[in-house]
């Protein structure tokens, strides 16, 4: 025997050796996993190509399992049971089930991924590539492949949308868009899909992209509303971009082409002129170059908030200070302030507001709340407190017609004070004559030369400087109460009307200045909130001799003692005039006093707590 | 939100909610009546599929739609032969019976459930969202013979108006029901309706592209499926009808 042979047969034992092992514990599973079927089933694609699959390491019996005997196989009495991906990719099974392919055509796996036992695993591959090639085997949507995303794709661009990236891939979602089924499902869905990708900051500077019109837009009506979940009734990216044909304005086939513009916004809105096409869809307030008017605006509207909230705080601490502090002494010395300690004449009840200003006044705050409960989810859309608030009122639409509804009371109220204000200057039978004298006069609202040296005054009181001023009928500072809401009508009322209804607006004004409205109004509205909730609420609250609350406003009157200890100047002008008599009233019954402590606190509260939200959504934004 | 702001809030809607009360009632939809069969989720029909073997559940598709997939163990009959035919239904009519059908809106089913009601059956049922609210649920389906899925170029309303203009050789196949097809149908259009596509394919010519057509797009797909395994160059309409009338009315 040659050691050639010996060797050979040596390896010829070891070999058997080897080979019963292996039969003995893969057999009955390998061979009949494997070459018993490929010895009927054996076209090349499974004795060549499956070995070389990514699935190569899986026996045909793990796809197709149910052959419980072969020979049953054979004759045809016994077929495998349809293959269940799922057993092993499960997560895919599971988004799967919710895809609009299987839902309605009943896809199955193979449907779509042919070439299921010849798939290999290909790192080179360019899946955006493949996925368009798969996608248009059906949907030939020539919209996307010539232009934009698919385009930039086509030319290798790995950033741009594939058709799966919004769509999804197993979990491509049942909105028919065409059929305009979900509108709001699909709205909301898509946008979230484009700011994935628009927000992203990396990615959108390796394209030469902004990555704050996301932003921007969500700065919009459009975009709060959205934010808000109502995108039922507002443009979602897809609604002015379109769908599939999404190019750059500079392009004619654009739907933002200036050419296209008029079909593209008129999609939603009807019954507008050219000019309305002018408002800009995602702005940059801060962009001097590009948006100088909202720039200037912004500038402006942001100096005036800090300003006036700047200057006013200013004034309250120093007033709070002073009053507390001489509180603090009163209260150590055993002294009373000489309103409360009231006897005999002093008592007696006088009025300042009459019953017409209280009810103007009560409505006046239930307009106002409405408007802030309204108004300022939208303003603050992001916040969850928003959405609760909006919930609340039954929906962004239904807090629209509130809003609505409450500006309208607003805006009848404050014409009828307009013509009081007439009446005042002008009364009926005296016509021009000393309305000068009775404009600058004690007993209008209109600033005079008092009020500064009264200013004066209030400001040497609060450094212990002297004693406070004598105040006539109205102080400086309700005088400013009374005509910020003027400036306020003009500044929030004009815009708010002006974006009542857009398209009849822009046969007055152009559409970017439907931008500075909106600007105008949210700011506006800010500084009116964040004053009356702090300032007015500490004149009318917080100050401590008038602590919880000043009812004054809702039972229109106080004591005699009050009067002259506040208003000294017009104590004496009614006594001199002899108008006091018919100034006295009875003392205000029980259920008013009841029902203005409730109401005056509930607005407290209510006031408060708004302005926590709102200093919470400014931080953090 | 507190509750103490939130009772701030009633008390302030409240008055508001009077000034509007008139114009939200005069918005509200009235009620529809209720349908005279019952309606059931797809849980309760596996449950009931479980408990009674013999259950009688019918697909109301075509026989073509129905024999590719269906919920397992129920029976195909098209909603038009229920209809046409009421007595093919089981004899006995105090049992339950059960149609579905593969839409959300479940219209085939309910057309043929008023049918069954119609011919004096007292235990009525309606699956609920249908097929897709089965397969959402995670249940499976089977299939009888399945139709290999074609690669069916859907075409947009616009693009088929103009590729009609300019070539001669598209015929526009429309398988919706005759009574839809009466109504109004794109110019030139033949009707095969779905449920006799299987029996009639046959008369369609060979030489043709066609374009299938139909009410919203969702069933010319596997109606294209079909007609290409049997050696048709096929297309298909993309929204069907819908978005072919909605193109048409925009103009």
């Amino acid at each position: 025997m040659t050691i050639e042979a010996r060797q050979r047969q040596k390896g010829l034992r070891a070999g058997l050796l080897l080979l019963a092992v292996f039969a003995v514990l893969c057999l009955p599973l390998a061979v009949s996993a494997a070459q018993d079927c490929r010895f009927c089933h054996d076209e090349p694609l499974y004795r060549v190509d499956f070995n070389k699959s990514i699935h190569a390491g899986n026996g045909c019996t793990s796809c197709h399992v149910g052959i419980t005997d072969v020979e049953k196989h054979r004759d045809g009495k016994e077929k495998p049971a349809p293959v269940d991906c799922g057993s092993c990719h499960q997560e895919i099974a599971k988004e799967y089930r919710n895809n609009f392919h299987y839902i309605q055509e009943d896809f199955r796996c193979s449907d779509c991924h042919r070439n299921i036992h010849a798939i290999r695993q290909d790192k080179s591959k360019n899946v955006k590539l493949a996925i368009i090639e798969k996608c248009t085997e059906c949907h030939g949507n020539a919209d996307y492949t010539t232009s934009g995303h698919g385009e930039a794709v086509l030319k290798g661009n790995q950033d741009a949308a594939t058709c799966s990236d919004c769509h999804g891939l197993h979990n491509t979602r049942v909105f028919h868009t065409s059929l305009e089924q979900y509108p709001a499902e699909a709205r909301e869905f898509y946008t979230q899909k484009c700011k994935r990708c628009h927000a992203d900051s990396a990615m959108m500077k390796r394209n030469n992209l902004s990555d704050k019109m996301v932003a921007y837009y969500e700065g919009t009506y459009h975009g709060k509303v959205q934010e808000l979940g109502y995108p039922a009734p507002v443009a979602g990216c897809g609604d002015c971009h379109t769908k599939h044909n999404i190019l750059p304005k500079e392009d004619p086939r654009s739907s933002i082409h200036p050419d296209n513009l008029e079909a593209n916004c008129g999609r939603c809105h009807a019954g507008f002129h050219s000019r309305f096409l002018s408002y800009q869809a995602h702005p940059d307030y801060t962009d001097r170059a590009k948006y100088p008017a909202l720039y200037v605006t912004f500038l402006f509207m942001g100096a005036l908030l800090i300003g006036t909230l700047a200057f006013f705080w200013v004034h309250t601490i120093l007033w709070w200070r002073k009053v507390y502090w001489e509180h603090d002494r009163m209260e150590r010395e055993g002294l009373v302030p000489p309103s409360v300690l009231a006897t005999g004449e002093g008592l007696q009840q006088v009025e300042r507001f009459s019953v017409k200003y209280r009810i103007m006044h009560v409505l006046l705050v239930i307009s106002f709340f409405t408007l802030v409960l309204t108004g300022f989810p939208l303003k603050y859309a992001g916040a969850e407190w928003a959405a609760t608030i909006t919930r609340l009122w039954g929906g962004a639409h239904m807090a629209g017609l509130f809003h609505r509804g409450a500006a309208f009371l607003l805006i009848v109220g404050m014409a009828y004070v307009s013509l009081e204000s007439l009446r005042f200057l002008f009364p009926r039978g005296e016509g021009k004559k000393g309305w000068l004298s009775r404009l600058l006069g004690p007993d209008s609202l209109f600033p005079n030369l008092k009020d500064l040296q009264d200013f004066k005054g209030m400001i040497r009181w609060f450094f212990n400087k002297g004693e406070p001023p004598k105040f006539d009928r109205w102080t400086y500072w309700e005088k400013f109460d009374f005509l910020a809401v003027f400036w306020g009508m003009f500044a929030i009322g004009g815009s708010g009307i002006l974006l009542w209804k857009p398209e009849w607006s822009s046969y007055l004004v152009p559409g970017w200045v439907m931008n500075i409205a909106a600007l105008v109004h949210s700011e506006e509205a800010l500084l009116a909130a964040l004053f009356i909730f702090t300032i007015h609420f500490f004149n009318t609250h917080f100050i401590p001799n008038k602590f919880p609350m000043d009812r004054l406003i809702f039972t229109g009157t106080y004591r005699l003692e009050e009067l002259k200890e506040q208003r000294p100047l017009e104590y004496e002008r009614l006594v001199a005039e002899g108008r006091l008599e018919t100034m006295k009233r009875e003392h205000p019954s029980i259920p008013l006093k009841l029902i203005s402590a409730t109401f005056g606190l509930g607005s407290l509260l209510l006031g408060m707590f708004l302005t926590v939200l709102i200093v919470w959504s400014l931080l953090v934004s | 939100m507190t509750l103490m702001s939130r009772k701030n809030l009633i008390g302030l809607i409240v008055p508001a909610a009077l000034i509007l009360i008139t114009a939200l009632a005069a918005c509200s939809k009235p009620q529809e009546p209720a349908p005279p069969w019952k309606v059931i989720d797809a849980s309760t029909l596996r449950a009931m599929m479980a408990s009674d073997k013999e259950l009688a559940v019918f697909n109301t598709m075509s026989e073509l739609e129905c024999r590719d997939h269906r919920i397992p163990g129920t029976r195909c009959l098209a909603c038009e032969d229920v209809e046409n035919n009421p007595s093919i239904l089981p004899p006995d009519k105090g049992r339950d019976i059960v149609f579905y059908c593969e839409s959300a809106g479940c219209y085939r089913s309910c057309r043929a459930a008023g049918a069954a009601v119609k011919a004096g059956y007292r235990q009525v049922y309606v699956l609920q969202g249908g097929m897709p609210a089965w397969k959402q649920s995670g249940y499976t389906m089977e299939s009888i013979e399945r139709i290999p899925r074609g690669s069916i170029q859907s075409i947009r309303a616009p693009a088929l108006k103009q590729m009609l203009a300019e070539r001669k050789d598209l015929l526009l196949v429309d398988v919706r029901s005759e009574y839809l097809y009466k109504e109004g149908h794109i110019e030139g259009a033949v009707n095969i309706p779905m449920h006799r596509l299987s029996s009639s394919y046959a008369e369609i010519p060979l030489d043709r592209t066609l374009v299938l057509v139909d009410d919203r797009g969702f069933r010319t797909f596997l109606a294209g499926s079909y007609l290409e395994m049997k050696g048709y160059r096929v297309m298909r309409l993309f929204g069907g009808m819908q978005d072919w009338q909605a193109m048409q009315a925009a103009k």
